[in-house]
This record gives structure tokens, sequence and C-alpha cells, in this order.
């Protein structure tokens, strides 16, 4: 008996936190990575090797991947208004 | 370094001419330098050093240099007047221009003041002479526009009519290209062929009694020319020169000769008088009258008596005419006369004959029309004859066919009488045993229909029965599923079943096609996903509206230290929410559970969407069935 796979266009409702999670950590580990290699770099050519722009470029790049994180996490709770028609008084 | 040996090469030419050619092609390398550049005042630097007068060398380029530099004596500048003088001089300052201090040295100067007053008066010449060319060429062209303005500006306006014919003219070959250019326009236009009129044309003033009597007056009766008229009018003449002659002494020689013509004139008006009665002929008048135009010329004259024979002779010549004339006349008149008489007596006897003819003709008409009035009239009385006949014979037909007629009609009333009669005692006596007869067949179409009743009766049953099964197999296929199996099969075979059941259309078409196709969830399954939602809808549980991420983390963490509870839990909190939810999974209200997941808010409800989904279609399900077998039983009781 083969059970009916789950359609890939439409995630499952359970795990839309989850995904989102997901998401959100990856982009975190990317954009903190991101940052730290630029501030990283940017110490070396320009700043004498100073400890400081590498921690600013880390801090840059996490508070993208927060903000980012955040917008999704919001919007998504609220059904999408995709497609309707907003009547204002 | 490259400049100065360039300019070490170079020739130097003693030639006034080379050296102009040398200073045509000038090179580049020998620009001016900006320091050796001399300003006025004390800013260059080579001030202190003398300025160089123009040298030949540099005057091919100015030739003229020499002369100017010597400078007029009407352009050497004056000595400026000292401070006295200007504050005495009267200070003629200008109305326009401000005074740009208070000391009278900084007195602005006066603008320099235009005066060609001759140019003034030419240009407005010109002026006067463009607005008048455009004034006129608008007014050609606003006549050729309005009709109006045409008639106003050919009147008033010299030339006006000549322009705009011209324009005219040429719009006109330019509209009709093909046709020969006569002039079309008026040729009063053109000025020619003007007629012109002179003033008291054809009036002369005169007085009225003056002068009739010298024309020939043709149209009034009487005697038109008389030389008795003339002669009265000459009379007076010589009476009042006859004194003039006996008064006059030195006109002697003369007086015989105009003694002679004035005799002479009495004899020619005697003439003329004897012509009178017989000169009617308009030809006789005109001879008379030029005889006497002769003889009052030859009166007029001196010489008369060189002619008095000739126009005796004339006059006697005349008279011969006259009577010549008048005798011929008379014959003519005589030949005419009997003409007529002729032409009369012709005439009656012609009158005569005609009225005679004609009589017979009448007389001869008159028997005719006779003879046929009688011939119409026997005619006449013999068709009226004929009419009259043939209608009595109608008459007598139509007569005895009536008499006929009823004699049939009552034999057929008899018969009539007798066959009802007859068919009486038949029926009558058949009555008796006709009725059972009648009575037998009744019967026999009641069971005929009682039989096709009880046919449809048992139809019935057999498809209520069809569908029971159907319905049962359909709900035995759901629930001996272990997994979710589809179950289109089954529902056709029901649908094809009830497919003219309006119900059980309308219950299989509420199922979402999704159901019948992958099939639904079975209980366990729905308990077993409901488990994995709780977790996940547990974890959002703390989460407050429009959360962001921490709040998100804060839920994450915090769920984790919530007590759960169990059984039917009072609260509408999330976490009672799914206790209920799961107490009425475990008694089997999957109804009650969906009611209780749906009432849940916010990421909660989001996460338990789609297995309220599964949940709902399930539901739709069993309703569907429930509907249909509802209906099949009622369609057995239904049935007697």
């Amino acid at each position: 008996p083969t059970t009916p796979v789950a359609r890939t266009t439409r995630p499952i409702s359970e795990s839309l936190l989850n995904e989102k999670w997901d998401r959100c950590l990856s982009s975190m580990l990317i954009r903190s990575g991101l940052g730290l290699s630029f501030g990283i770099v940017f110490s070396v050519l320009l700043f004498k090797r100073r400890a400081w722009p590498a921690t600013v470029g880390l801090g840059f790049g996490a508070g993208r991947a927060w903000e980012e994180c955040d917008n999704s996490f919001k919007h998504a709770a609220a059904p999408s208004k995709d497609g309707l028609r907003v009547l204002r008084p | 370094m490259l400049r100065a040996s360039l300019l070490r090469t170079r020739p130097i030419a003693p030639a006034a001419g080379l050296l102009q050619w040398r200073v045509a092609n000038r090179f580049f390398a020998d620009s001016k330098k900006p320091d050796e550049t001399v300003l006025p005042g004390s800013q260059s630097a080579k001030t202190n050093i003398e300025i160089p007068s123009p040298t030949l060398s540099t005057s091919p380029a100015n030739p003229s240099g020499v002369s100017a530099s010597t400078i007029a004596a009407s352009e050497v500048p004056k000595t400026p007047p000292t401070p006295q003088e200007v504050r005495s001089a009267p200070v003629a300052q200008p109305a326009t221009t401000p005074p740009t201090g208070t000391g009278s040295a900084s007195v602005a100067p006066p603008p320099s003041a235009p005066k060609p007053k001759k140019r003034r008066f030419r240009r407005f010449l010109l002026q006067l002479l463009i607005l008048s060319a455009l004034g006129y060429a608008g007014g050609v062209w606003y006549s050729l526009v309005s009709d109006n303005f045409h008639d106003f500006f050919t009147e008033y306006i010299p030339f006006g009519e000549d322009a705009v014919g011209f324009f005219e003219e040429r719009e006109y070959r330019k509209r009709f290209p093909g046709q020969n250019v006569q002039q079309r326009l008026h040729p009063q236009l053109s000025g020619e062929q003007k007629v012109t009129i002179p003033s008291k044309h054809g009036l002369t003033s005169r007085i009225a009694g003056e002068g009739e009597g010298s024309g020939s007056n043709l149209s009034s009766s009487g005697p038109h020319v008389s030389a008795l008229e003339d002669d009265k009018s000459r009379k007076p003449d010589p009476s009042g020169e006859t004194p003039k002659v006996g008064s006059t002494a030195p006109l002697d020689a003369e007086k015989p000769t105009e003694s002679l013509t004035h005799d002479l004139l009495p004899k020619a008006a005697m003439i003329d008088n004897l012509d009178i009665p017989s000169a009617k002929e308009p030809v006789v008048q005109d001879v008379v009258k030029i005889l006497n135009d002769l003889i009052t010329v030859i009166n007029a004259d001196s010489a008369a008596s060189k002619y008095s024979s000739a126009i005796d002779k004339a006059k006697s010549e005349l008279g011969k005419v006259i009577s010549d004339i008048t005798a011929l006349k008379e014959q003519e008149q005589k030949a005419a006369e009997d003409k007529i008489r002729s032409a009369h007596l012709e005439f009656d006897t012609a009158a005569k004959e005609l009225v005679r003819r004609l009589e017979a003709q009448m007389h001869e008409q008159e028997s005719h029309w006779k003879d046929e009035f009688e011939a119409e009239r026997e005619q006449l009385a013999q068709t009226y004859k004929h009419k009259l006949d043939s209608e009595l014979e109608a008459a007598k037909k139509l007569y005895e066919q009536r008499v006929k007629n009823e004699l049939l009609e009552q034999s057929i009333a008899l018969q009539k009488a007798f066959s009802s009669s007859v068919r009486d005692r038949v029926e009558s006596e058949r009555d008796g045993r006709l009725s059972k007869l009648n009575e037998l067949s009744s019967s026999v179409q009641e069971l005929e229909k009682l039989t096709w009743e009880w046919n449809s009766v048992i139809d019935a049953n057999l498809k209520t029965q069809h569908l029971v099964v159907a319905v049962e197999a359909v709900k035995a296929k759901l629930a001996n599923a272990e997994t979710s199996t589809p179950f289109v099969n089954e529902l056709a075979a029901l649908k094809e079943i009830a497919s003219d059941d309006p119900v059980v259309s309308a219950a299989i078409a509420s199922i979402n096609p999704a159901a019948y196709q992958r099939g639904v969830a079975t209980p366990a399954h729905l308990i077993d996903r409901f488990r994995r939602v709780s977790a996940e809808v547990r974890k959002a549980a703390l989460l407050p509206e429009d959360a962001g991420i921490a709040s998100h983390l804060a839920s994450l963490a915090m769920s984790k230290f919530l007590f759960k509870k169990s059984g039917l839990a009072v609260g509408a909190d999330v976490e009672a929410v799914l206790a209920r939810t799961e107490v009425l999974l475990e008694e089997g209200d999957l109804d009650g559970a969906a009611r209780e997941m749906n009432g849940l808010e916010g990421w909660a409800k989001v996460l338990s969407r789609d297995w309220l989904g599964e949940v709902r279609r399930v539901l739709e399900v069993r309703q569907a069935l429930d509907v249909i077998s509802t209906e099949a039983r009622l369609q057995s009781l239904l049935v007697e």
C-alpha cells in the first residue's frame, strides 16, 4: 500500500513554523558569516587588523537576518490578501 | 628649446614682401608669452620697462599704423576743464539719468541724443507705404471673401476694381484651366466698349410753333407740303425789302436781280398750288417738294432769271406727269371694279350650289337614320320576348323541383321514424345480454392496471435494493480501509444506480472530488496526525498577535514549561482546546473535534488548517453517505 504523498507545492500546515525557523537560521548563518568576512577583510586592508570591524560586520549581518526573519514571522500569521479586493468606507 | 631652435632656423628676410609672407604664416611657436604682454597701468610686471613703440616689422598687420600714429588735431583729447570751470558751468542733467553722486564731477554722461530728423520722416513715409500696401492687400483679399466689402471696395477705392478683378480672373483660370481664356468679367471692368451718352442727347429745346412748316409732316391730314405757306412766310420779305430798295440808293445795282428773283417766286408758288389737289401720291409729293426746294434755292440765289425757263418747263412736265398718273389711276380703278363685280357673281353661284348639295345630303341622312331606327326597335322587341319566354320556363321548373323536394323530405322522415323504432326494439332486447359483457371487459382492464402497478412497485423495490447495496459497499470500503484509498468505483456505481434521484446526485456532488479520488483519512490516521499537530500548536500557544521573532523564540521556550491539561478542560486557551479535542477524538466524535479546533485563533489555527481540512473531508463523505442511505430507506418506505 502506497501512502499518498503530500503535494510539494504547498507545505503541510503544521510544519509552517518549522520551515520558517529553518530558513531564519540558515539566513542568519549566511548573513552573519558574510558580514564577518567583510569585516575581517576591511580590518586587514584598512584598519590595521583591529578587532572591531569584524564585530561590526558580524553585527550587520546578524541584524539584517534578524530583521528579515521578524518580517517573515509577522506577515505569515495574517491571512494573505492576495487577490482580494479591499473595500474602504 | 624646440621653439628656440625653430626660431633660429627661420631665415630672416630683409624684404618687406617676404616679411609679410612670414607674418601670414605665423606659427604657434611664436605666440605671445603671457609675461611679455604689457598691461596698461602698473599691473604688469613690465611697466618699468619702456613700452616699445610700434615698429615697421609689425606694420604689415595694420598698414595704416604709421599714419594713424600721427593723431589728427581734431582727435587730440581736450584738456579737461578745471574743477572751478566745471562747478561754474550749468549742469545740464537729463531727467532720466539720476545723479550718481553728490559732486558735479560724478554726474553720468548724458545719453547721446538721436537726431536723424530726415530719417524719421523717411521712416514715416516707409511705414505709411507699407501700411497702405498691407491695407490694400487686405482689402483685396477681404473683398474676395465678402461680397458686401467687395462692393464697397470696388466703388470707393481707386484701382480696387482692377485689382479685385485680376485676382478673381486668376482664381477662375486656376479653377477651370482647360477653358479658353476669354474675358469672363464684365467688359466694363476692363474699361473697353464703354458707351458714353452725351448730355442732352436726343433733346433739343425749341418753341412749339416754330419751324413746323419746314419739316414734312406726313402724319397730319391735309396738305403736307404747301408752297403757299412758304409763300406767306416769305411775303413779308419783299414787302420789307421794297421799302429798303426805295430808301437805300447805293444798292441800285443789285436791286433789279433781287426784285426779279422775288418776282419769280409767286410764279413758282402758283404752279405748286395747281399741283396740290392731285398730289396725293407720296412720290408726287416728294417730287413737288424737291422742286419747291430747288425753287427756294434759286430764289435765295440771285440768278433766278437763268433758270426760270427751265423751271417752267419742269413745272409743265410735272403737270403732265401728274395728269398721266391720275389717268393711270382711274384706269386701274375701273379694271379693279370690273374684277370685283365678276368675283361677286362667281361667289353667288358657288354659294347656291353649296346650299343645294347640303340639303340633298341632309335628306339622304335622315332617311338612312329612320331605317336604322326601325330595325333596331324590332330587334329589341324580339330579344325582350325571348327573355320573357325563358324566364317563364325557369319559374315553372323551379316550382316543379320544389314540389319534388317536399315529397322526398316526407319520405325520408318516414324512413327515419321507422329505423328508430326498429333500433329501439333491438336495443331494449340486447341490453339484457350485452351489459354483462361490458362489465367483464372493465374488470379485465382493472386487472391489467393492477399488474402494471405491481410491476412498477417491483421495479422500485429493486432499485432501492440496489441503492442500499451500493451505499453499503461504499461504507464497507471506507470502514475496512487501513489507509486512505480512493473509492471512485463504488461512488460511480452508486451514481449510476440513482441517476434519476436528485437527492442522491446532490449528495454525491457535495463530496469534494479530492476525497473520492485520493481517499479519506481513517480515524487512526487522524488521531495520529492530531498528535503531531497538537505538539506544533502547543509551541505557538503563547504567541501574541502579530508576533515577531523574539516573541516566537519566547513562545518556543516558554511552551516547554506549560502544564498539560487533560480531559474536558474548561477554558478557551489553546491547551484546554487541545485537551478537549483529544478527548473527543478518542470518543470518535470527529464533528465535535473539528468544531473545537475551528475555535482556535492566530498561528494555532494556521498550523491546524490542514488537519481540519482532512477531518472536514471525512465528515463530508460521512454526511453524504448518511443522506444517501436515508434516501434509500425513504424510497423503500415510499413503495407500498
